[in-house]
């Protein structure tokens, strides 16, 4: 079985698991990214998609096609995992954390300065690790989702989602005002 | 559009520096800057080109400057948490700007434009969902336009009061009980104050005691006869508005266009006709009969206060404002810590019907222990809140009480030694302290009434806004009245989208003659059910005309021609009651021996004749209690018993086993017989028959002829035919 072959046969039915080393993310003359998987196959303007973006954000990182839909672009096949994404060379590691960032809308949320309450919509201001945002919540306890004792991801009236990664981390103020959050 | 928009100043001056005086004609703000942090650039097309500025920094700084015409298409990519405008150049993806979701229906509407100018096609104005008060920009709840912050509250009082027109009389019995009880209320402290200096100090006076208890008993009957009295006419004239709103709410949804049902969830329409409406009635039965009372009472014991001694009744107010405050922050930890109390609970409840939902699961995977560590952490969550909830009102009711008791400190104090300096009497003071207490659970309750009656004039705007919604009858008035319709339909240059901007049906023309059948054909969301969408008239298409018997749909009257509309769907829908009353839903007054004749035709006599309560068997909610090839089949009867001119089969046998589906193919050949019929089938062996069949792509349509001329034709019908075949065998070695 040839290598292309190995490679399609994995994607249907096996995860592949690739090692860091045999994986090469580099941006072209034409200013596009391009990554190649063990000098086997070159993909234009990879996906780097996380598969546990809540619980883990370095590891089993999938790299993919890209679909092209009519008035759209979809995820597409997967060529591989990669245990640790940090393990990849310096450039391609660079490239892969501008790309992760780039579709990670996830902004962590270091204090929230205020809280204002208008008949059960109540509008706050967090200071995040994106900068400062002014957040309406509203059903704000349908809206939220515990992760074990302390992690807690609000979703706004938007439907942003803002991740408080330790709540008990926070400072007293922002703490006592989460707490009239929910 | 360009000269629609409003361009801010420093926009204006940005853009002019690229391109001096061109009209902007697209304008959009991302609140997110180019390194993905938070912040604010926009994209505007002038002199054909796109031009995105990044605003972070003092000046607005020219990013990207891309020609128009070197752009082949744009489109949106879906990120998480957001998503990013792209655009298509030779070929390649060039990305313009990122977005998070707050901002996904401009870019929605951007690339729309764009893609239409690309295609040389003029701007289109492209309608955007209204997700923020144009007024202070609060973002709004979905599906309404209610805005809590800018609620003209005094506007929506008026509106609810108007319903208590109809009821004036009692309206001015429950003010003139309001003022009797006060006044009634206001009199046993100076009774008190005559038997103190008259009768207790003296030692004197029997007969004088004797009547100022009498009086007291006296006073006190009348005043609590005011309050029952009054309690009783605000909880009828409370309930009855309520029933008024709740009537002409339901009555206005069963009017309502189809659009608004697409824009509202049946969950947002029921809790409007549930909570909103009762807010009404807690507003009108308790918070302003509350509010008002206790207003009337404070102003009343004030003046009269002030009559015994002015002086000393200033000094007694001097805690009010202190008490004012102390409350409304006591009284919102006190609702934090019993919501904080009520949402753990009902997680832990959720918890609970969860895990006792899926035992056998748990039994099979032995995680009996893993729920037991679920629940004791649930359980422990619950425990703390509760702790916490009844700590806070139990340390919140005797400090509130000590506080209140201040004011009464004050007057023994200032009360006595005014007494001594022989100003006051005990009477007075005694009087004085009564009247403190009348007042002091009004000062102390009045901050909460506040939140109470703003939050029921919300819900109370909420079920306004469904009142003030467009309805189907504001298009029925004055139209033309098809008697007997023959059932000839026309589809001519048809152009129609759910959302403005979304075509879902493009040049669509076609003609069925009476008494044909014609079969609708295509994938998913081709755009089949839309077709019978606008035949039902549920909507009214944007382009062209669909023609009854060579009059224009939009002309004729929607009562006479829905009544000659007969609709079997997929999803059989039967109401609670008995399998007569279903039948006859379409025709009240039909006979027993029509009904069953109907059952008859439709395959369906058989079985209910089976059933233990025969014709008069319950369905049960949603016809439950029946199999769905029985509820199908009742279905038919009932379109049967109905005599449509025009039938409408959407799916008619999608979910049935293969016996059931050939009782029900043979009921609906009965039925169509006759009848101009649109019929939709996954399985295309049941449109045979079909006189025509239009096969539909992506709201085109690609192929129309019979069965055997689009067999032959080998084309998408072929393709489809094909399918259909493969995927029968793979069911059938599955089954």
């Amino acid at each position: 079985m040839d290598k292309r072959q190995r490679l399609q046969e994995a994607s249907s039915l096996d995860l592949r698991y690739l090692d860091p080393e045999e994986v090469r993310v580099w941006r072209g003359e034409d200013d596009r990214v391009y990554c190649t998987v063990a000098d086997e196959l070159t993909v234009l303007t990879p996906m780097f998609i996380r598969s546990h973006p809540l619980s883990d954000l370095n590891r089993y990182l999938s790299i993919r096609g890209v679909e092209h839909k009519k008035r759209s672009i979809a995820m597409g096949r997967e060529f591989g995992l990669l245990r640790n994404w940090h393990r990849l060379g310096p450039e391609s590691r660079e490239l892969v954390e501008v790309e992760l960032e780039r579709r990670y809308l996830h902004p962590k949320v270091r204090a929230i300065l205020s809280v204002k309450d208008y008949s059960g919509v109540q509008v706050c201001i967090f200071e995040t690790d994106r900068g400062i945002r002014e957040v309406t919540l509203r059903d704000v306890r349908d809206n939220v989702i515990y992760l074990g004792r302390s992690r807690i991801l609000i979703t706004d009236a938007e439907g942003n989602r803002y991740d408080i990664e330790d709540s008990a981390r926070l400072d007293p103020e922002s703490q006592s005002r989460l707490a009239r959050i929910l | 559009m360009a000269e629609c928009l409003s361009i801010p100043e420093d926009v204006r001056h940005a853009v002019d520096s690229v391109t001096p005086g061109a009209d902007i004609r697209i304008l959009a703000f991302s609140d997110l800057s180019p390194d993905g942090a938070f912040g604010e650039q926009f994209l505007a097309l002038a002199d054909e080109r796109i031009l995105i500025f990044d605003c972070n920094g003092q000046v607005p700084e020219l990013r990207t400057n891309l020609p128009l015409s070197r752009i082949s298409r744009v489109e949106i990519e879906t990120l998480v948490g957001g998503a990013a405008l792209r655009a298509i150049i030779d070929g390649h993806r060039v990305d313009l700007m990122s977005f998070s979701h707050a901002m996904s229906d401009t870019f929605g509407r951007v690339r729309i434009q764009l893609d239409a100018l690309i295609e040389g096609k003029p701007l289109p104005q492209v309608e955007e969902r209204i997700k923020r008060c144009p007024t202070c920009g609060l973002v709004l709840g979905e599906y309404t336009r209610v805005c809590p912050r800018c609620l003209q509250k005094g506007a929506t009082l008026r509106r609810i009061l108007g319903y208590t027109k109809p009821y004036r009389g009692r309206l001015f019995l429950i003010g003139s009980l309001v003022l009797a009880g006060t006044a009634a209320g206001l009199v046993p402290p100076l009774l008190q104050r005559w038997l103190a200096d008259r009768v207790l100090v003296p030692r004197a006076n029997y007969h004088l005691l004797i009547w100022l208890v009498l009086g007291l008993a006296l006073s006190n009957i009348v005043h609590t006869s005011m309050e029952i009295w009054r309690n009783r006419v605000t909880a009828w004239l409370g309930a009855r508005i309520s029933f008024d709103i709740r009537a002409q709410l339901y009555e206005r949804l069963q009017w309502l266009s189809m659009r608004y049902y697409d824009h509202h969830p049946t969950g947002t329409i029921i809790s409007r006709l549930s909570q909103d409406s009762g807010g009404i009635q807690e507003l009108l039965a308790f918070a302003l009969p509350f509010v008002v009372t206790n207003i009337i009472t404070i102003f009343a014991v004030g003046m009269v206060l002030v009559a015994l001694d002015w002086k000393l009744a200033l000094i007694s107010m001097v805690p009010a404002p202190f008490l004012i405050l102390i409350s409304r922050r006591l009284w919102f930890l006190l609702r934090r810590a019993w919501h904080n109390y009520w949402y753990r609970w009902r997680r832990f409840h959720g918890l609970v019907s969860d895990a006792l939902g899926r035992v056998k699961v748990t039994k099979a995977f032995s995680q009996q222990q893993s729920e037991i560590g679920r629940y004791f952490y649930r359980n422990d969550d619950l425990r703390s809140a509760a702790a916490f909830a009844d700590q806070t009102s139990g340390t919140y009711f005797p400090f509130m009480w000590l506080v209140v008791g201040s004011g009464s400190l004050l007057v023994y104090y200032f009360g006595g030694l005014f007494q001594m300096q022989g100003g006051l009497t005990i009477g007075d003071i005694w009087a004085f302290l009564a009247y403190l207490h009348m007042v002091q659970f009004p000062l102390n309750f009045l901050g909460q009434s506040v939140q109470w009656v703003s939050r029921a004039l919300t819900a109370a705007e909420r079920v306004f806004e469904v009142l003030d919604a467009e309805s189907d009858s504001e298009k029925a008035r004055g139209e033309i009245v098809l008697e007997n319709i023959k059932g000839e339909i026309e589809y001519r240059d048809v152009g129609f989208g759910y959302e403005k901007h979304q075509q879902v049906l493009k040049d669509i023309s076609f003609k069925v003659k009476p008494g044909q059948m014609l079969g609708l054909v295509g994938k998913s969301g081709a755009g089949k059910s839309t077709i019978i969408n606008l035949l039902c008239r549920f909507y009214d298409s944007d382009e062209g005309e669909i023609f009854v018997d060579g009059v224009p749909l939009r002309e004729v009257s929607l009562w006479s021609y829905r009544g000659k509309l007969g609709v079997v769907l997929q999803e059989p829908f039967l109401f609670s009651g008995s399998i007569t009353e279903n039948i006859a839903y379409g025709k009240p007054d039909a006979t027993p021996e029509e009904i069953m004749a109907a059952a008859k035709i439709a395959n369906a006599h058989d079985f209910i004749i089976g059933k233990p309560d025969g014709y008069d068997e319950q369905v049960g909610e949603r016809g439950n209690r029946l199999s769905g090839g029985e509820k199908q089949r009742v279905c038919i009867a009932r379109a049967i018993l109905h005599d449509p001119a025009i039938l409408i089969l959407d799916e008619a046998t999608a979910s049935v086993d293969l016996e059931t589906e050939q009782q029900i193919q043979e009921a609906i050949a009965r039925l169509i017989k006759g009848r101009t019929t649109f019929a939709i089938a996954h399985r295309l062996s049941t449109l045979r028959n079909a006189h025509k069949l239009i096969v539909l792509d992506e709201g085109r349509i690609v192929e129309s002829g019979t069965h055997d001329e689009l067999k032959m034709k080998k084309g998408v019908y072929a393709k489809l035919l094909d399918i259909h075949r493969r995927t029968s065998m793979i069911g059938a070695v599955n089954g």
